[in-house]
């Protein structure tokens, strides 16, 4: 079971993801917006991964388990982006 | 539950997928449905996820639960086990050491004037001459002992003879030993 709820919100971050994609196709100032969320979005995941043991620390999880979750997150992001650019 | 949380599942990836491949960009209302359809993915998809930590959460406190009903019933086996072994030592020493309990009920008599434990060590010493007298003699001063103590007939005879209370040839013997040195006893006084 604790696999379903991880795949599950596995998908939804797929799906949230490209939602982003497509609330950036409706309009260039919408797209910018998306852009910059996205670049921001990137400077804290390499800052999560550079700064692992005091994030770690600071959620109160182990190291792996946040590395896995940024792995999830990426992975989720580009399947998601992935899906919506390939449609 | 599980029904619900697969079909939630399976509903999230269709509104995902099916959509964006399905229908056409640059018509407008086809474009909405897609946005639609996504907001709808992503709120099956949470849903079913709460629904599976629930899941796991009620799995894993049957689990600690079934844990906890296990440990004590082998607690309980073990201390019932424990207890009834012992039961069995003392009766076994009782069965087997019958003569241990005259020794020990002499030695308690004689204890304090100290010349008459050669006496003492002398019957135990010959019990096959005047054996059967002494024995009956002894028998029947710790029968009387322990009627006076208020004791009853089958609790003094597991005590003398190590036979517990049923039809068995040694208890009936032992029965009509008891009975032969309460009526002795009573003729002499």
């Amino acid at each position: 079971m604790w696999a379903m709820y991880l795949a599950n919100y596995f998908v939804a971050g797929c799906i949230a993801s490209s939602l982003l994609g497509w609330l950036a196709s409706l309009h260039p100032t919408s797209f910018r917006a998306i852009a910059f969320l996205a670049a921001a979005a990137f400077v804290i995941w390499g800052l999560c991964w550079l700064l692992d043991y005091s994030v770690s620390n600071l959620l109160k999880i182990t190291v792996s388990s946040l590395q896995a979750f940024l792995l999830a997150v990426l992975a989720a992001i580009v399947i998601g982006a992935g899906v919506f650019l390939c449609s | 539950m599980q029904l619900k949380m697969f079909v939630l599942s399976g509903a999230a990836v269709a509104l995902w997928l099916v959509p964006l491949t399905a229908l056409d960009k640059r018509i407008g209302w086809h474009k909405s449905m897609q946005g639609l359809s996504l907001c709808a993915a992503i709120a099956c998809a949470v849903t079913a996820g709460n629904i599976a930590r629930m899941q796991a959460e009620q799995n894993e406190i049957e689990e600690i639960k079934s844990h906890a009903i296990i440990a004590d019933v082998v607690d309980e086996i073990a201390t019932s086990t424990y207890i009834s072994q012992q039961q069995r030592q003392q009766e076994a020493e009782q069965i087997l050491n019958p003569r241990e309990h005259l020794e020990r009920s002499l030695a308690l008599t004689y204890s304090e004037d100290g010349e008459s434990e050669p006496i003492v060590q002398k019957q135990l010493a010959e019990p096959e001459q005047n054996g059967s007298q002494n024995d009956d003699a002894e028998c029947a001063e710790r029968v009387m002992q322990l009627k006076a103590k208020g004791w009853g007939k089958a609790k003094i005879i597991l005590e003398i003879w190590g036979v517990s209370k049923g039809g068995s040839p040694k208890y009936k013997a032992a029965e009509a030993k008891y009975e032969r040195l309460i009526n002795g006893r009573d003729n002499n006084d």
